[in-house]
């Protein structure tokens, strides 16, 4: 193999062999490429890769200040709902209060009432019952006299009246008793 | 025939070949032609103008679009352009960036993607087997000319890859000179050494100035080289066996060359990509040694730190 590679290697180009157009060549083709690349190549691609970046930072910046106001917003609304239900508590432990006191005065302002009228009906009803018992005796002596006149035929004065009746009641008295 | 599988020399496969000009010119009557063209050239404005055509499709693709697209005007359009933009990210931020810093990842990351790119086109350029084409196709027709206009890689070409690597050295030295001013730069040049060593120093140091770049040049060159005459071997097995063995020995030694010649195929590939990497890669770090850190190395390496211990094996 070796001596193949030897034997073939004789007389052809040499591969370290250094040419000087190829070179040049080499120079003005970089050359042009690093142009072409500088100016409209890496400017763009650049430019498209900052500008993905900045988009990407701002929306994760603008995302981190929504979840933080989100946030904010919820503590908030956390804090204005346990508020909220604190103060409807209250309102409902003070309205059950009020309710209860307003109760309790009702009541005992309907057992004032209530009594009032029962002492009311009460007195009434003995004043009734005395002046009908009055207005009885009255009546009961008129005629009781009305009826002794008649029958005596003569007028009696008040004291002799007075006397009568009393005494009739006495007797009435004595036969309801009896 | 020039063809690869009836040729004689690996070699002659992979040097360049006069077409206009020269020696052995494809158009015999112009030999004494001046300038020459050869297929190396043709293959290497056939690399930059491909390199121009890919890198300008790509920018169109990466760059953000009209408002009218919406959201979407930020995205990278087509599944190639994404590729092309995670390398490049991936060249900046993992290649790049942790070797220059900063300021001068921002200063010569658009140089090192163009030499990257650049000679990647060239390499994979030189992966197709363009010549044999067209030697097969004159060969079909007839023709009295062994018609070869452009093929073969141009990286594989001494001259081109020292081109590149002059290139390279002169960004560095420039970049020196700028960043560390002229005392810097001779202060660099002793390595720190006491004055009694300068005379052993100072031609030390400046021979490994040169010597950088040249190994950039002949790391390139040598391993597409290299890599194209293992190609060239295989192919020629064929051929060998047929004068040794007969049609049988052609039949089975070719099967074996082609099922090798595929799996050195894709090593190839994966050459491509890695020669045009450690180029671009080696750059960054000359340029990344003659920058102002690069006195962080000398007090290291006063401590008995190895100056180079930063710098990756290649």
């Amino acid at each position: 193999m070796l001596s193949l590679l030897l034997a073939a290697s004789e007389g052809s180009p040499n591969p370290v062999n250094v040419d000087l157009a190829p070179a040049i060549t080499a120079l003005i083709v970089f050359g042009l490429v690093c142009l072409v690349f500088f100016t409209k190549v890496w400017p763009k691609i650049g430019k498209g890769l900052d500008d993905r970046q900045a988009k990407i930072r701002q929306e994760i910046e603008a995302a981190e200040q929504a979840q933080a106001d989100a946030r904010a917003s919820m503590e908030r609304q956390q804090e204005e709902l346990v508020k909220a239900r604190a103060e409807a508590n209250e309102m409902i432990s003070k309205a059950k209060a009020d309710a209860e006191a307003t109760a309790r005065d009702l009541r005992e302002r309907a057992q004032l009432e209530l009594g009032e009228l029962r002492d009311n009906a009460s007195q009434e009803i003995r004043a009734a019952k005395e002046a009908a018992i009055t207005e009885l005796h009255a009546e009961s002596a008129a005629l009781a006299t009305a009826i002794a006149s008649r029958i005596l035929q003569r007028e009696i004065n008040a004291s002799d009246q007075q006397n009568l009746i009393d005494e009739s009641l006495r007797e009435l008295e004595t036969a309801r008793g009896g | 025939m020039r063809l690869l599988a009836f040729s004689d020399n690996p070699l002659g496969h992979v040097v360049d070949k006069a077409i206009i000009g020269g020696k052995n010119p494809v158009f015999v009557d112009t030999a004494s032609a001046t300038p020459y063209l050869t297929v190396h050239m043709v293959s290497l404005i056939l690399a930059g103008l491909i390199a121009i055509v890919i890198m300008l499709y790509v920018a169109g693709r990466i760059s953000t679009g009209a408002e009218s697209e919406g959201h979407d005007r930020y995205l990278t359009k087509g599944r190639f352009s994404q590729m092309m933009e995670v390398i490049i990210l991936y060249m900046q931020e993992k290649a790049i960036h942790p070797v220059l810093g900063d300021a001068n990842t921002k200063k010569y990351l658009p140089f090192l993607l163009t030499l990257f790119f650049f000679i990647l086109v060239c390499n994979i350029v030189g992966l197709f087997p363009m010549l044999d084409v067209q030697y097969l196709g004159a060969g079909l027709l007839g023709s009295e000319y062994e018609w070869a206009f452009f093929g073969g890689t141009a990286t594989s070409n001494l001259a081109v890859t020292a081109t590149l690597a002059v290139i390279c050295f002169i960004v560095i030295q420039v970049h020196a000179f700028k960043e560390l001013g002229v005392k810097g730069w001779l202060g660099h040049l002793t390595g720190g050494a006491p004055l009694y060593l300068l005379p052993i120093m100072l031609p030390v140091e400046f021979m490994g100035m040169l010597i950088k770049p040249s190994a950039l040049a002949i790391r390139l060159f040598a391993n597409m080289v290299a890599g194209h005459t293992l190609m060239s071997m295989l192919a020629l097995f064929g051929k060998m066996a047929y004068g040794g063995l007969g049609l049988g020995g052609l039949i089975g030694i070719s099967a074996i060359s082609i099922i090798a010649g595929v799996a050195i195929g894709f090593l190839e590939l994966f050459v491509a990509f890695l020669q045009a990497f450690i180029f671009m890669f080696l750059t960054a770090v000359f340029i990344s040694q003659m920058s102002h850190h690069h006195e962080d190395h000398h007090e290291e390496y006063e401590e008995g730190l190895t100056e180079y211990s930063e710098v990756p094996a290649t």
